[in-house]
């Protein structure tokens, strides 16, 4: 993994019966950041990066990271309903929504339900909607693929970047696999989208950009292209030398990719 | 003593350099490697053996596995059906339907159900959670499998044993607003079995009063869920269960000679050492497949020697028994081999340390067995060791623990 920061500190945000683990970090206005197939972890070198211009706000969903999954929460509905209640304890005015992978469908889905709440929505590497054919699977199943093809169509660099279990504390590796257990529950059936988004994207109405790291095989760049003609005005962009986890392997190409769009 | 005869119809007939080459032979090998005609003679002879079976006085035991060289039984009830047209006296232990993965319990009831009267009244349940390749197979995750085990379990009893009308079920994972099938079952309700080896649902097991079935687990581990299920029906205040509520299965392999009965006993071996082999993301990384917290033990590449077993893994059904050899399976209790006296004492060496078991499920032809071979060791077993079973009566479960 990339070179880490001292680590900011997470708050606990109790919301709808849940307690939201939330890293806050950086003043400015709200840019609240959902992530993808793991929690946001303190000492990534994009969470200062983000929080340069902005105030970060970056939840990890229930079962992942330190938030607890009620018994009763298991679906993107949940997520959806958590999320717009703790917007609504954000400051009044537009906010800036971004995320990344499966976080991003999360956004979408959110950006899609909020209206004008949602002034700028940024989408990384989004899954969570169906573009090709019934025999063409957009999105590579992490669960069913060998572990190592996962790697190899992740991680733009996969030997610099990928993680690598045999060196890591234990506690890490219960927490990754937790994190793979709740993202099974979210997001196995259908895999990794909702059959509905898709016609709802067109009612978006935040300023969008659709970010995609331009060696991705999770999800490739085209689907992501795919993506962004969907929601009315959006921009999209490619980041280079970055597989499925930019945040991760160019936080410093995507911290200004969001940074320009923000001032824009 | 209840005798089961179990084949699970493997297909031992892909190349070696095949089965070497892929990450996994079961889930993910091509069936371009299956050949229907092989496939149909296998089906012939097995078939012919389980209606041996019958005629020699075991019962019959239909198991359930999906896209793999470990078996060709992806339909359980297919075979279930057959069974019971063609066989005459034989009970019939379907074990089982993969229930977990199947997302309609009334159509699996009705399946029972039909099987039932087809065999009037032959019928036995049984129930696995399964795992592993079976959920890839089945577009199922492995998240709350447990629990869905037992709502299925309770679906299926109730469709089976309703006969007012439709009623509706809402359950957490089920939803089926109008059930009411036809035919109903030709008894009230079979007697249902659970193949289970972990601790909680030992307990589960113990409580509801189902045969309680141990494969290949060993004599520890066996031993300990037997106790378990024996346990939580003190601890609930219910009477104590006879043997006839335990079953253990393992490989029999049965010859003139000791050495024959080993040299058989290597072949169904075949089982552990080939039809094992299956690829991480169906095991150690499977979601649900195991506890978060046993993730420091599985998933490092490099695993300490003296590691145990993580809570929540089948310690003895998998990876960690591909390359045993047949004297290492039988000091294990997973493979009971050699001539007709030998093969009566380890049964029995096995039975007084686990406390007892009214049923043995014999797993009796896998990998390059013959249909010859398997068609000899039923006889022998038949004529020599069953009448010794048979007269062992049931007694009070943990008798000697």
């Amino acid at each position: 993994m990339s070179t880490v920061t001292t680590a900011p500190a997470t708050q606990r945000v109790p919301v709808a019966g849940v307690d939201l683990d939330v890293l806050r970090r950086g003043p400015g206005q709200p840019l609240l950041l959902l992530h993808g197939f793991e929690h946001i972890d303190p000492r990534l070198p994009i969470v200062d990066l983000l929080a340069r211009d902005a105030e970060l706000l970056a939840p990890s969903h229930p079962g992942f990271g330190g938030t607890k999954r009620p018994k009763d929460f298991g679906t993107m509905y949940d997520l959806v309903h958590l999320y717009l209640e703790y917007i609504d304890t954000l400051p009044a005015g537009p906010i800036t929504l971004m995320g990344i992978s499966f976080g991003g469908w999360l956004a979408a889905e959110i950006a899609v339900k909020a209206g004008r709440r949602i002034g700028k929505l940024i989408l990384v590497d989004a899954l969570g909607i169906k573009i090709s054919d019934r025999e063409t699977p957009d999105i590579l199943d992490v669960f069913n693929a060998h572990p190592d093809d996962v790697v190899k169509k992740s991680w733009h660099d996969p030997a610099k970047n990928a993680p690598r279990y045999d060196d890591m504390e234990d506690e890490e590796l219960i927490t990754i696999s937790r994190n793979r257990e709740t993202l099974c529950r979210y997001a196995f059936h259908p895999y990794m989208y909702s059959p509905q988004l898709k016609r709802w994207l067109g009612f978006i109405k935040a300023r969008t950009l659709v970010l995609w790291g331009a060696s991705d095989g999770v999800v490739k760049p085209s689907y992501g292209e795919a993506y962004a003609k969907l929601i009315p005005g959006a921009k999209f962009e490619t980041i280079a030398a970055a597989g499925h986890h930019p945040e991760i392997e160019q936080p410093v190409a995507l911290a200004e990719r969001v940074q320009a769009f923000l001032k824009a | 003593m209840d005798v089961w005869y179990q084949c699970e119809i493997p297909y031992p007939n892909v190349a070696k350099d095949v089965l070497d080459r892929a990450p996994s032979v079961r889930g993910s090998l091509p069936n371009r490697y299956c050949d229907p005609k092989i496939a149909a003679d296998l089906f012939e002879e097995c078939i012919d053996e389980f209606l041996l079976c019958d005629d020699r006085g075991l019962n019959v035991v239909a198991i359930e596995h999906h896209a793999g060289i470990n078996s060709l039984l992806a339909a359980n009830p297919m075979l279930v059906a057959i069974l019971a047209r063609q066989t005459r006296k034989a009970r019939i232990l379907s074990l089982g339907t993969l229930i977990t993965l199947r997302p309609d319990p009334v159509r699996v009831a009705e399946e029972y159900a039909t099987a039932d009267v087809i065999s009037r009244g032959r019928l036995e349940i049984g129930f696995v959670k399964s795992g592993g390749s079976e959920m890839a197979s089945s577009n199922m995750s492995a998240i709350d499998n447990g629990w869905r085990y037992w709502e299925a379990i309770d679906l299926i009893s109730k469709a089976l044993t309703s006969h007012d009308g439709p009623f509706s079920w809402e359950g957490q994972y089920f939803s089926h607003r109008h059930v009411n099938i036809w035919p109903r079952g030709y008894q009230q309700l079979p007697r249902m079995w659970s193949a289970t080896g972990d601790a909680s649902t030992s307990r589960d097991v113990g409580r509801r009063g189902m045969v309680h079935a141990l494969v290949l687990r060993g004599p520890e581990g066996t031993k300990a869920a037997f106790a378990a299920n024996r346990q939580a029906r003190v601890d609930a205040g219910l009477p104590a269960q006879t043997t006839d509520n335990f079953a253990y299965a393992a490989l029999v392999a049965v010859g003139e000679t000791e050495e024959e009965g080993m040299r058989l006993g290597e072949k169904l071996l075949w089982f552990l050492n080939t039809s094992m082999k299956s690829a991480p993301q169906f095991g150690k990384f499977l979601p649900g497949g195991a506890p978060p917290e046993a993730a420091p033990m599985i998933y490092r590449s490099r695993r300490a020697p003296d590691t145990p077993t993580p809570a929540g893994m089948k310690p003895s059904i998998g990876g960690a028994l591909i390359g045993t050899t047949p004297h290492q399976a039988k000091a294990q209790g997973i493979l009971f081999a050699g001539t007709p006296d030998s093969v009566y004492k380890q049964i029995m060496d096995f039975y007084n340390f686990v406390g007892g078991f009214g049923h043995l499920v014999m797993i009796g032809r896998s990998g390059p067995m013959t249909h010859a071979e398997t068609e000899k060791s039923i006889n022998l077993f038949s004529r020599e060791v069953l009448p010794r079973l048979k007269a062992i009566a049931p007694v009070q479960a943990g008798f000697n623990q």
